[in-house]
């Protein structure tokens, strides 16, 4: 309990410090953006990267934490472009075949452990989706896994707005089976998904002609009634707008031209498709649209629309100029997606460069946020990890995850805790077990009296 | 339950007035008298006039006409307050099982409870509580509830109830009281069906009460030349909360729901109390600036040690420090009461013990279930104390109040006695076959899934929670009949997400069925945890 208390006092102590400066000496540094140093170093403060270079070129500020990582790797923390963890309840309202009003910002929760897990593999920032039940989905929420602190400082507060549509199979059949004196919800076909979206639109631009027509009112000082602010409908006029990005779940070649097709005919962007499994049949439509694309590197024929997935997808798409990432749509594939970018380098044949970018800086262009994150450069934040060995290696692990200049995983103090948390837990349960035996005794005693 | 043998034995150690049913006047003479809003007073007296308290003290004389009430050895108090229950709204029957094709949805509709909330509901019209239902909360002393239903979102609007004879009508101190609102989801392919729906709507139905309000104030000004708005009882149930009149208590268990009541609160600027509040031992310095009503319903551990040491530390660690949420509270100078919850009255005062065995001082708890939510919900200058002029809600116990065998002699409500039938020992209930850890299996194409679900059942609806392969998290839409045991899972893995059904048949500690998801319907087994 002690050394508990006394660790989180540091951390504690160490955000306060706003100054407090970290130097990461002798190590491998895969930069991302400006090729790898060997023998690097790595200089944090506060909460961004404060210098980087050859060790030769970096002074040690007086009074700075220094880590010696000779024959260690360091890398920008991992970026997930699809994840649904740290969500309370349901992962999707699945109701209506239009759920833009609901917000995944609503319902994070510090409680998911699959957060602090994903840290241990080097996961520093996701962005959290709605699930696929619906066509047009809520508003999703770009975060960094800030384990141990409390959830509203997890979401990146700059990061861009962002929605889920999803195509195909889940939005068709989401209410196959609706209970008993529910009627079955549309749409049910392809042909319907792809209706409700431009409907959606349609009724987006109406919405705002109403507002137009009331604004003009006012400005000429007629009386009006203002009209009912619809929070679905607002969302829409957003994406319009430009001020909501559209990340779209997607598996075959025909749904993603029709997707493309309607955002072109409505006049909207799709920042990214997910999943996209047949993307490499439609490369060059989608880097024409200047879309990118987040993938399993080698999932497939887990359904009806996955059986032309082909692990060569991800390498097609980058060399035909997509911008690509690996993603992982689960809190266990997101403790390894360094493991999925190696696989394009066997499928395809990316450079370890491109493996890399694939889930660093290329999910943080995807997502909007990559002036702050997704390399190791000065003025980004200080999301950095270090690694035992290359990244790209089965047999490398998480040493340490920063973020923002902070620890929030340390193999071996997570080691020395689970003594002292086992502990904790058998003083806990022996104490319970005392206090139930108690109670039982009374309450049999009160019984005998009574 | 209650037998005409029973009643015989409403023999009470303490004189019974002639007239007990007379709202007359009474001295309660030799007890220590407790008045809460000062020191207890040895060997005090407290004079009842129709209804009201005349006066309390040390040297009161006696009226000529008072029927006196030795209450030699016994101990005095004001009638606790109960500001949290859901009596007189029955839980929601368990809904129709899957394929019972037989009844049709009117017929259905017709045999369902009748309740069906909105910020329109007002509790006291429709609130049925039974003597024997209002026993359960005299016979331990609580002579006042807050009520409202708690089994959707808008709940309507609860009322401050005296647990006097008579109509509902007769005992109301206050009512609307406040509006209740739940994070409850609704069932599957209903909006909204999920939490973060829940608040989604929430917001909505905010933002359209106050256009509400704004189309009407502007259509009053010039009603010719304009389309009038639609007229809506439930928006206009919602204009004095909007206003800030009418608080909104809100049903928030965990720091995560507090913060998001407290959210959607300041977004629109809303007077608010929060109810269940059992994970406020984390952020009491949060709390300073709301009402609280404590739930003592604390969080039991599983019934088998396989179970108990499968649970992760901090659910161990929250369960354990729960119950210290009161004392935290009362340190940080945050304004609370204990309350007891929706559900049954039977566990309020084990649960207000724990709350003391955990550092609440017993001065802090009677203050907790009488002057505080008295004035937490703005009836203070009629209960809450022994006090000239105040309704005549007042106990008699034979020990201090709270300890473990102490017992309620007498109880006064409104300045009548009421008398308590003798409460036949309450037989431990079976518990139902469905109760427990079930560790099912579904067999789907892939293989095998493993998932382990922790069920309680009370009157035929079944809550609890999951957790395994597919992820963990709460059952939704749980039933039991019987036999047969229904409830939902929401499982996130992209492939398979969505709802997963069970519809199962329970048989002694197995379970076989079908569980329905949108890949299609699989069959499922599984057995109950030793």
């Amino acid at each position: 309990m002690k050394k508990i208390a006394a660790l989180t006092l540091l951390i504690a102590v160490s955000a306060i410090a706003q100054e407090h400066v970290t130097v990461i000496r002798n190590a491998t540094v895969l930069t991302i953006t400006n090729g790898r140093i060997e023998h690097g170093s790595v200089v944090m403060r506060g909460s961004k990267i404060a210098a980087v270079g050859p060790d030769s070129s970096i002074s040690v500020p007086a009074g700075a934490a220094v880590i010696d990582a000779a024959g260690k790797f360091v890398m920008p923390g991992i970026i997930d472009s699809h994840s649904h963890t740290a969500v309370e309840g349901a992962v999707n309202e699945g109701s209506l075949a239009n759920t833009g009003m609901v917000r995944i910002a609503d319902v994070m929760t510090a409680e998911e452990i699959a957060a602090y897990r994903q840290l241990a593999g080097g996961t520093t920032t996701a962005l959290i989706l709605h699930g696929s039940a619906n066509s047009i989905g809520g508003q999703s929420q770009i975060a960094k896994w800030k384990w141990g602190k409390p959830v509203s400082e997890w979401p990146i507060k700059d990061a861009p707005r962002t929605i889920k549509f999803a195509l195909g199979e889940n939005p068709k059949s989401a209410n196959f089976r609706p209970p008993e004196g529910v009627p079955r919800q549309y749409p049910a076909t392809r042909m319907g998904v792809e209706e409700v979206i431009r409907t959606s639109f349609t009724d987006a631009r109406d919405y705002l002609a109403k507002w137009d027509e009331y604004e003009a009112k006012q400005k000429r000082g007629e009386p009006a009634i203002p009209p009912r602010r619809d929070l679905l409908m607002e969302t829409m006029a957003d994406i319009l707008r430009g001020r909501i990005d559209v990340h779209s779940h997607c598996y075959r070649s025909d749904e993603i031209l029709m997707l493309l097709n309607v955002a072109h005919d409505m006049g909207f962007h799709i920042k990214t498709l997910q999943h996209v499994l047949e993307g490499y049949k439609v490369a060059k439509e989608i880097a024409a649209a200047g879309t990118g694309a987040g993938t399993f590197i080698d999932w497939w024929g887990f359904k009806a629309e996955a059986y032309d997935a082909i692990p060569y997808n991800i390498a097609l798409m980058t060399r035909s100029g997509v911008l690509t990432s690996v993603n992982s749509d689960s809190a266990e594939l997101a403790r390894r997606l360094n493991q999925d970018a190696a696989k394009a380098m066997k499928y395809g044949g990316l450079t370890a460069d491109e493996a890399l970018k694939l889930c660093t800086i290329n999910p943080a262009k995807e997502l909007g946020i990559d002036t702050r994150v997704g390399s190791i450069e000065v003025g980004k934040d200080a999301d950095v990890v270090i690694w035992t060995g290359d990244p790209l290696s089965t047999y490398s692990r998480v040493e340490t995850t920063f973020i923002e200049g902070e620890i929030y995983f340390d193999r071996s103090r997570d080691l020395e805790q689970r003594q002292q948390l086992a502990r904790e837990k058998a003083d806990r349960l022996k104490k319970e077990a005392e206090e139930t035996a108690r109670e039982k005794k009374d309450t049999k005693g009160r019984k005998k009296n009574g | 339950m209650k037998h005409g043998s029973l009643a015989a034995l409403v023999c009470l150690v303490l004189s019974v007035p002639a007239n007990g049913d007379a709202p007359g006047v009474y001295a309660i003479t030799n007890g220590v008298v407790h008045p809460v809003s000062g020191p207890e007073i040895s060997g005090g007296v407290v004079v009842i006039r129709v209804g009201l308290i005349e006066s309390v003290g040390a040297g009161v004389a006696i009226p000529a006409d008072a029927t006196t009430i030795d209450a030699k050895g016994g101990h005095v108090y004001p009638g606790l307050v109960d500001a949290q229950t859901s009596a007189g709204f029955a839980s929601p029957a368990p809904r129709p099982r899957r394929g019972e094709a037989t009844t049709t949805t009117t017929e259905r509709r017709e045999s369902a409870p009748a309740i069906n909330p909105t910020p329109a509901f007002i509790a006291l019209e429709s609130l049925k509580l039974s003597d024997d239902d209002a026993d359960d909360w005299r016979r331990i002393g609580v002579t006042t509830i807050v009520t409202a239903p708690t089994t959707d979102i808008f709940n309507g609007q609860s009322v401050v109830l005296n647990l006097g004879s008579g109509e509902p009508a007769g005992n109301a101190i206050r009512s609307p009281a406040a509006m209740q609102i739940s994070f409850n989801p609704r069932r599957r392919s209903t909006f909204p069906d999920s939490l973060m729906g829940v608040i989604a709507y929430l917001r909505q139905t905010f933002l359209d009460a106050q256009q509400h309000s704004a189309a009407l104030a502007v259509y009053q000004r010039n009603p010719a030349g304009l389309t009038r708005p639609e007229s809506s009882r439930s928006l206009d149930a919602l204009a004095p909360v909007m206003r800030r009149d009418l608080p909104i208590v809100f049903l928030a268990d965990s720091e995560e729901m507090i913060r998001r009541a407290q959210a959607i609160a300041r977004e629109f600027n809303l007077r608010y109390i929060i109810s269940g509040a059992r994970q406020g031992y984390r952020m009491a310095g949060d709390l300073r600036d709301v009402p609280v009503l404590v739930s003592v319903k604390w969080p039991a551990p599983p019934a088998t040690k396989e179970d108990r040491e499968e649970q992760p530390l901090r659910v161990i660690r929250d369960r354990q420090l729960a119950p210290t949420t009161p004392s935290v509270l009362a340190k940080s100078g945050v304004s609370f009461a204990l309350v007891s919850g929706a559900g049954k009255a039977g566990d309020y005062f084990r649960g207000i013990r724990k709350a003391i065995d955990n550092g609440l001082s017993a001065d802090e708890a009677l203050r907790a279930t009488t002057l505080v939510p008295a004035r937490i919900f703005g009836v203070d200058r009629q209960l809450g104390t022994l006090e000239r002029g105040k309704i005549a809600n007042v106990i008699i116990s034979d020990k201090p109040i709270f300890a473990k065998d102490a017992k309620v002699m007498r109880v006064l409500v409104d300045g009548r006695e009421v008398r308590l039938a003798e409460k036949e020992e309450a037989e431990t209930a079976a518990a139902s076959p469905a109760e427990g850890t079930w560790n099912l299996t579904v067999r789907m194409p892939s293989g095998s899934v493993s998932i382990v679900v922790t069920l309680h059942v009370e009157n035929g609806r079944v809550t609890g929670n999951f957790s395994g392969d597919r992820g963990s998290g709460d059952i939704r839409d749980g039933t039991f009949d019987d036999s047969t045991l229904e409830f939902t899972i929401s499982v996130k893995s992209d492939a398979e997400a969505g709802d997963w059904t069970f519809h199962g048949t329970v048989r002694d500690s197995n379970i076989t069925g079908n569980v329905t998801t949108n890949l299609g319907t699989f069959e499922f087994s599984g057995s109950k945890s030793r």
